[in-house]
């Protein structure tokens, strides 16, 4: 806890790197907005509620987005957060619209952008017919990239159209809030018979870039590796290889692997149990306005399909519990 | 009534004058000779064919005529070549001076009658005479018979002015004309001839009896000046209208048998002829109507005979009945169709401010607003009314209702109609209305609630209002709503009951997504809905629905913080609390209810209860009030920080500079000790010192 390197940092450099004071003027706001209701039983607990459902992940529900998109963390919360609610979803197989997609967001933000979830949907569908359905985890995975290094990606996008544009690569680049994926690309006739950038040039610019900048960015060597294995590529097809690289995946740790995506054995057995509880709910009712159903019969056949938990997979009791990570 | 001179034509004879305009002709009997049998001849005029069987006049005129001539009748060849001179003899004269009987005679022309001045009956049936002439001497002529001729045209008769009984049935004629002279003529009779139209009849004002059946007659018209007209026989004609029968003061007897009228009012004339006592009606498609009985009856109170049947009072009494309920009815359709007019320009107008406001059309100025209204009129926020021109679709209306629509001027900017169980509001001014005083049976019946044209934002402000007044609405419809999010059915859950929701994907835009009935659902299941859009929910749309967003509720509220859930549920009591407050009459009974509702609510599904939808009004409105929040605790923590770090600062400061200080202190001390002489006297110096 006490390493010499985190002692070495001045204050309020070492307090801006945890976002400690973030959280701490969100406390405290929270505290004055419900003071009837926490005076009740005390600040002290309050704050441990506070602090643990930070550590939790659970503190972003519900809340507006500018406090979600504040930290790291709790964009990271705020994805897993996204994918154990709507796990499901995906699991039944649906393919839903960029917008039904935004409106499930928006069940857990209020408030959230739209322009967002339409830079993840462009990700997806590579910038073509915005109104296609995308698969649960397809999305996913793109609103990943696209939510928690918006910033960089904002970057990037403007070191792209320059290189499109032949600029000189080396120059110092300042995103400006609205530049990059709002210009206009160039449309594919004009660039020629090949595509995109040449991939190593690419993956120079961005290596400066992120070596500039402090805020959150992928591991460079993992963006090394996206782009060393094509000669050639386009922002999209670059943003898509980044979503679908499982090692940027881990690297983040909000989510599980691509393959697990639909896993989450826990809340399985909770679903059922609350499906059970609402069958059962519903029935009584029904059996009070008398129309009879055969629920047994229905029960079998849900027995039957039901998923088999694998238990090998589950080394300790609550396999995803999320950890911070950098 | 045939006028009593003319009774006296056949001086012997009696005449039976029936009042049925029966002439009876009755002769004595004759000599032996003439082997005659005289019968008792009626001559009717009201029908086709008058059977004037004047076997009684024939006399052997026939016979004579064949064989001898010179007896009684003598045609002899005249000078000139075509006409034939009928002489009679003396004794026939004396015998039968006034009458001349010429039937079947084969006659083709008419022959000159000589020195029979005093001829007034004169017989001519049943021949193929195609002129009238050679009677222009015959200047006491009464009676003038030439039924079943060949004649085309009336004419010859300008000299006979005394006629008084004129009978061309069965001719050729085809119009009527050359009448001028007759002006006592007391019966006319023209059926079964080709005349088109009624004409040239105006002087004939001692008309009694016209027939002009089995002509081809197409109207009826032109009938002033027959003052003394009492029967009308139009029998078996094409006549689609009549017209002028009250201009005839005496007519009793109007006969319109198979014609073609078909309805009352192309002879609605009749209504105001007060002498009509016996019509007909029977052959045309009038008479097969439903309604004919009746409207004749009640338009003709005057009637004693309809279709040859005498009218009893019991048809009367029912005629009026039944006029006066189709009266009613009609009315009654009159006034429906007003009010639906008046709704539908309403709501026309409502979807135009709607779509205007949802910036679908573009804001025309001169179309729109004719008020001169306030200079901050954005194209987004049309209040207060309009006077809006009547919108091009105004669709076939019958002249009487745009007449009294023209008095409407279209200022509503919303409708609520109530219709039965169903309560429908159109626009968002509509919301007012549930503040009205509804009375208890009203509301108790209505069962089902229309949105319209309203912005969903603004019916989740008066939801409470609904679910108190109310009560017992279970379906909810929405249209042109702007639903959008799934969010939003999370307002629904503060009613207390709803069985069956409609939402329709005009101006819906959520319909478009894949889950949107199961979030509803799921939402909304402590409801137990049993219909969403027509379409019945099955168990297994409720256990998808469950399983779909399951997670997201057990999420929502075991994974909350306490103080998050406190605060959540009290946001959402607080909201519907101020809501109660804002009506009018704040009544202690319904803070208790509402307190009722919410922890049975929070009992059924706590889990659920956790999502609420606040429109963004409100978001936004709570989002700016922590703003002032979030910058005190900002400077509160920066306050904090600055502290903390001084304080660090000090520690490290003290840190580095321990060591240092703690040498010097023992150096200090050590230096002080060395002398134990000087530091005995210093010590106790420094006790003298501090005394």
């Amino acid at each position: 806890m006490l390493s010499p390197d985190r002692l070495a940092l001045p204050d309020y450099e070492y307090l801006a790197q945890r976002h400690v004071l973030t959280y701490m003027e969100d406390a405290v706001c929270q505290l004055l907005e419900n003071k009837e209701d926490i005076s009740q039983y005390g600040v002290a607990r309050f704050f441990t509620e506070y602090f643990n459902s930070v550590c939790q992940g659970t503190h972003i529900l519900f809340r507006e987005f500018s406090f979600i998109q504040a930290t790291p963390h709790n964009r990271a919360s705020f994805l897993r957060a996204f994918w154990k609610c709507f796990r499901t979803v995906g699991k039944n197989g649906d393919l839903l619209t960029m917008r039904e997609y935004h409106c499930l967001l928006q069940l857990l933000c209020p408030d959230f952008p739209l322009e967002l979830t339409q830079k993840a949907a462009r990700i997806v569908l590579m910038d073509d017919a915005m109104d296609c359905l995308m698969s649960f985890s397809d999305f996913l995975l793109a609103f990943q990239i696209q939510f928690y290094y918006s910033e960089f990606l904002e970057s990037v996008a403007a070191i792209y159209q320059d290189l499109l544009a032949g600029k000189n690569p080396n120059t110092v680049i300042v995103p400006t809030s609205s530049s990059g994926q709002h210009r206009q690309r160039p449309p594919l006739g004009e660039a020629s018979v090949l595509e995109g950038v040449e991939a190593s040039l690419f993956s120079q610019c961005l290596e400066n870039l992120c070596d500039r900048h402090k805020y959150s960015c992928p591991p460079p060597a993992l963006v090394k590796e996206v782009l060393s294995n094509v000669q050639r590529l386009t922002f999209y097809g670059f943003l898509v290889a980044l979503s679908k690289h499982h090692g940027i995946n881990q690297a983040l740790g909000a989510l599980p692997d691509k393959g697990d995506l639909m896993h989450d054995p826990a809340m399985d057995e909770e679903l059922e149990r609350l499906v059970v509880r609402s069958r059962l709910h519903r029935t009584s009712w029904q059996h009070r306005a008398e129309e009879p159903r055969a629920f047994g019969f229905q029960r079998r056949d849900k027995l039957e399909a039901r998923e088999s938990v694998p238990s090998a997979s589950a080394p300790s009791p609550c396999p995803y519990r999320w950890e911070p990570r950098e | 009534m045939i006028p009593g001179k003319y009774r006296s034509v056949s001086g012997r004879a009696a005449n039976n004058v029936n009042c049925g305009l029966h002439l009876v002709i009755q002769t004595s009997s004759l000599p032996e000779k003439s082997k005659v049998r005289f019968k008792q001849v009626e001559f009717k005029l009201n029908k086709e064919t008058p059977s004037f069987s004047g076997r009684l006049l024939q006399h052997d005129l026939e016979r004579n005529y064949s064989s001898r001539q010179g007896d009684h009748i003598h045609l002899a060849s005249s000078s000139m070549p075509s006409f034939p001179i009928l002489q009679r003899s003396s004794e026939e004269k004396i015998l039968y001076s006034d009458r001349l009987t010429l039937e079947r005679q084969k006659l083709t022309v008419c022959p000159i009658i000589d020195g029979e001045e005093h001829l007034r009956l004169l017989n001519f049936q049943h021949n193929f005479i195609t002129r009238i002439q050679n009677i222009s001497n015959l200047q006491r002529l009464i009676f003038l018979d030439l039924y079943d001729n060949q004649i085309e045209e009336i004419s010859g008769l300008s000299t006979l002015r005394s006629l008084r009984v004129l009978l061309l049935g069965k001719n050729r004629i085809k119009q009527i004309s050359n009448l001028e002279n007759l002006k006592s003529l007391d019966v006319l009779d023209l059926h079964g001839n080709q005349i088109t139209k009624i004409e040239n009849v105006s002087h004939l004002c001692d008309l009694r009896v016209l027939n002009l059946a089995r002509n081809l007659l197409s109207h009826v018209d032109n009938l002033n000046g027959l003052d003394s007209l009492t029967e009308l026989n139009l029998r078996h004609n094409q006549i689609t209208f009549v017209r002028d029968v009250d201009n005839l003061p005496c007519l009793q007897r109007l006969f319109l048998s198979f014609n073609n009228i078909s309805t009352f009012e192309s002879v609605c004339c009749l209504a105001d002829s007060s002498s009509l006592s016996d019509i007909t009606f029977d052959g045309n498609p009038i008479a097969q109507e439903s309604w004919y009985k009746h409207t004749i009856l009640q338009n003709m109170m005057q009637l004693r005979q309809l279709d040859m049947k005498r009218v009893t009072e019991e048809e009367r009494r029912m005629a009026s009945v039944v006029a006066k309920k189709e009266e009613e009815k009609k009315r009654e359709s009159h006034k429906q169709s007003l009010l639906k007019e008046k709704k539908r320009l309403t709501i026309n107008n409502v979807a135009r401010k709607w779509d205007l406001q949802q910036h679908r059309i573009p804001n025309i100025a001169p179309n729109q607003d004719r008020k001169v209204s306030d200079s901050s009129q954005d194209p987004s926020q049309l209040h207060g009314s309009t006077v809006s021109a009547f919108p091009e679709e105004t669709g076939s209306l019958d002249s009487g209702l745009t007449n009294d629509l023209q008095g409407l001027s279209v200022t509503d900017t919303h409708l609520v109609e109530v219709d039965g169980d169903t309560l429908s509001l159109y626009g968002s001014g509509a919301l007012e209305s549930l503040d009205r005083n509804w009375s208890v049976q009203t509301a108790g019946m209505v069962t089902t609630v229309s949105f319209t044209f309203i912005e969903f934002d603004e019916i989740v402000q008066v939801l409470p209002k609904l679910k108190i007044k109310f009560p017992n609405s279970l379906h909810l419809k929405f249209k042109e709503t702007n639903l959008v999010m799934l969010q939003q059915f999370n307002a629904l859950a503060q009613l207390r009951r709803v069985d069956q929701l409609t939402i329709d994907p005009q101006g819906n835009p959520v319909v478009n997504f894949t889950l949107w009935k199961y979030y509803v659902l799921f939402r909304l299941s402590h409801f137990s809905m049993q219909k969403i859009n027509g379409t019945e929910v099955t168990q297994n749309d409720m256990i998808m629905a469950e399983r779909l967003f399951g997670i997201l509720a057990h999420v929502a509220s075991s994974e909350l913080p306490q103080y998050r859930m406190i605060s959540i549920l009290g946001d959402a009591r607080k909201k519907q609390f101020r809501y109660l407050l804002e009506t009018k009459g704040k009544k202690p009974g319904l803070v208790n209810e509402e307190n009722n509702d919410s922890k049975r609510l929070v009992g059924e599904n706590t889990n659920r209860a956790m999502l609420n939808y606040t429109t963004r009004d409100f978001y936004n409105e709570r989002l700016e009030e922590i703003k002032e929040k979030k910058k005190f605790c900002k400077m509160y923590m920066e306050d904090l920080v600055k502290e903390a770090t001084e304080i660090n600062m000090k520690n490290e400061a003290l840190q580095k500079l321990w060591p240092q200080m703690f040498i010097e202190l023992v150096r200090d001390a050590v230096i002080e000790i060395r002398n134990k002489n000087s530091y005995m006297k210093l010590c106790l110096q420094q006790i003298t010192d501090q005394n």
